[in-house]
């Protein structure tokens, strides 16, 4: 039994709208599954032993547990507002740790250097205090009041402008993005990134987003966040160790890194270790 | 410890990095605007980023990731998230001694160097780097030798050949003797290539 206590969790395994017609063979959390499609046109998701597991369709996936969740998955109240073009952005398998795919996607730090002259350019590199709590109420992870200077912010994006983002995370493998919706400064487009994970050291990322967008067609939003993701994979698959180090030392940290340190504590704090790597090796 | 040919100096022009190995080390060799080569561990301590994947600009190497610059004696000099910070002393990647001599990066433990300079080879210079997947031992005994170091010709080029052990395989530095001319090296790369060919297909046998 892996995973342990990221066993309980939903995880995004297919995209709801594309299911698989002949059947896929995919892993989680280390063992096979099988994502299937049932008479009635729905999708059926079994282990390796055959035992259906349980399923939500939502947010464009089929999520599923190899485990039992106590939990209906996590809310997203602006998946229901209306005027939001739903994206559903395809998958990218990638060779690291879910958990370094997550931090990734909570680092504004690298903007310039990664997504050079799109989500950051130089010299407009610094990251100002923003603020970070852990919400105990609904346990999740907060990073609010963040701001930073992008050239190209959105595929609707006119020339550069200081986005504003928050960063949630509702669970272990999975996160919200809210940033400045370039058409509609008042509001916030929605960009989530929703991991599989295969095994400790690969994964399969399922981005999908809520926008505020009447114009751009939807490959090109698509294409889009595609381009910004295979960017962000020539770094994850190159970080040493594959793991993400949760004990203190194994890597040095600065003020812009508060969301990843939280993120690390509240991992280890719940236990959720599957792809973490506990004792500075 | 020996010093370890890691790479040939034609191979990292300045204002480069690249990826290399110091036994079961990853190391970044990389040469500043001035021409002043280094060998540094091959992470960033900040992320874990391979610093081979990074950029150099001036005297100083920096992450891909977020940009931290670093420069003399691995010493981090500037974290763009930070522009105003002095980045903390503590915030280092290690180092390791390096000398260039008749165009081979040598390579070996900081503090634990040899106290000779690496060896010389008067009448030859560095032509190119191979890699395979195949042992140096393997490799030798392809070319009818034993040892790191062998002597012999390769496409009726006078050579010496330097093997570097890494753990998945072996680098042969091929050094071919002075003066040989372009259609002369062809042939050299012809025959290395063929040698290296031999060497994996012995070991898919002994397989």
């Amino acid at each position: 039994m892996n995973g342990g206590a990221m066993r309980d969790q939903w995880y995004p395994v297919a995209i709801a709208a594309q299911l698989p017609q002949k059947g896929r063979d995919s892993l989680l959390l280390g063992e096979p599954i099988h994502i299937a499609t049932d008479e009635t046109g729905g999708a059926r998701v079994t282990d390796g032993a055959g035992r259906i597991l349980p399923i939500i369709s939502r947010y464009g996936h089929i999520w599923t547990s190899l485990g039992q969740p106590e939990q209906d998955l996590f809310p997203i109240p602006e998946a229901d507002q209306p005027g939001r073009r739903l994206v559903d952005v395809g998958s990218v398998k990638v060779r690291c740790s879910p958990l370094r795919a997550v931090e990734n996607f909570l680092d504004i730090a690298h903007f310039p250097f990664v997504h050079t002259d799109i989500l950051g350019s130089e010299p407009h590199t610094e990251v100002e205090r923003y603020e970070v709590e852990i919400r105990d109420d609904v346990d999740e992870v907060w990073a609010t009041k963040v701001k930073f200077y992008q050239p190209q912010a959105a595929k609707s994006a006119q020339g550069g402008i200081t986005t504003e983002y928050m960063y949630r995370v509702p669970s272990p493998t999975c996160s919200i993005l809210y940033k400045t919706s370039p058409p509609r400064p008042g509001e916030w487009d929605v960009i989530t990134l929703f991991v599989q994970p295969l095994t400790e050291e690969t994964c399969e990322v399922w981005p999908w987003m809520a926008l505020f967008d009447d114009d751009s067609s939807m490959t090109d939003m698509i294409h889009f966040q595609q381009m910004i993701f295979v960017q962000d994979r020539s770094i994850l698959e190159n970080q040493i160790p594959a793991l993400l180090p949760l004990d203190p030392g194994k890597e040095i940290p600065t003020r812009a890194d508060m969301t990843s340190i939280a993120y690390r504590r509240w991992l280890k704090r719940h236990g959720y270790t599957y792809g973490a790597q506990l004792v500075a090796a | 410890m020996n010093w370890t040919p890691a790479a040939l100096s034609q191979d990292i022009p300045s204002g480069s990095a690249a990826p290399g190995q110091l036994g079961d080390k990853d190391i970044v060799i990389w040469r500043s605007a001035s021409g002043r080569i280094a060998a540094w561990s091959d992470r960033c301590p900040h992320r874990g980023m391979r610093l081979s994947h990074g950029f150099v600009r001036g005297e100083f190497l920096s992450c891909i990731y977020h940009g931290w610059r670093y420069g003399d004696g691995g010493q981090c000099h500037r974290i763009p998230a930070h522009p105003e910070l002095t980045p903390p002393e503590a915030i280092k990647v290690p180092v390791f001694a390096v000398v260039e001599s008749g165009g081979i990066v040598w390579v070996a433990e900081k503090d634990a160097e040899p106290a000779d300079l690496p060896m010389e080879f008067a009448g030859f210079a560095s032509f190119r780097t191979i890699r395979t997947t195949v042992p140096a031992s393997i490799v030798a005994a392809a070319f009818g030798c034993t040892g790191l170091e062998l002597r012999g010709t390769l496409g009726g080029t006078d050579v010496v050949l330097l093997l570097q052990p890494l753990t998945d395989g072996c680098n042969l530095h091929v050094l071919a003797a002075d003066g040989t001319g372009p259609d002369q090296l062809d042939r050299v790369s012809v025959a290395v290539e063929a040698l290296r060919r031999q060497a994996e297909s012995v070991q898919e046998f002994a397989a």
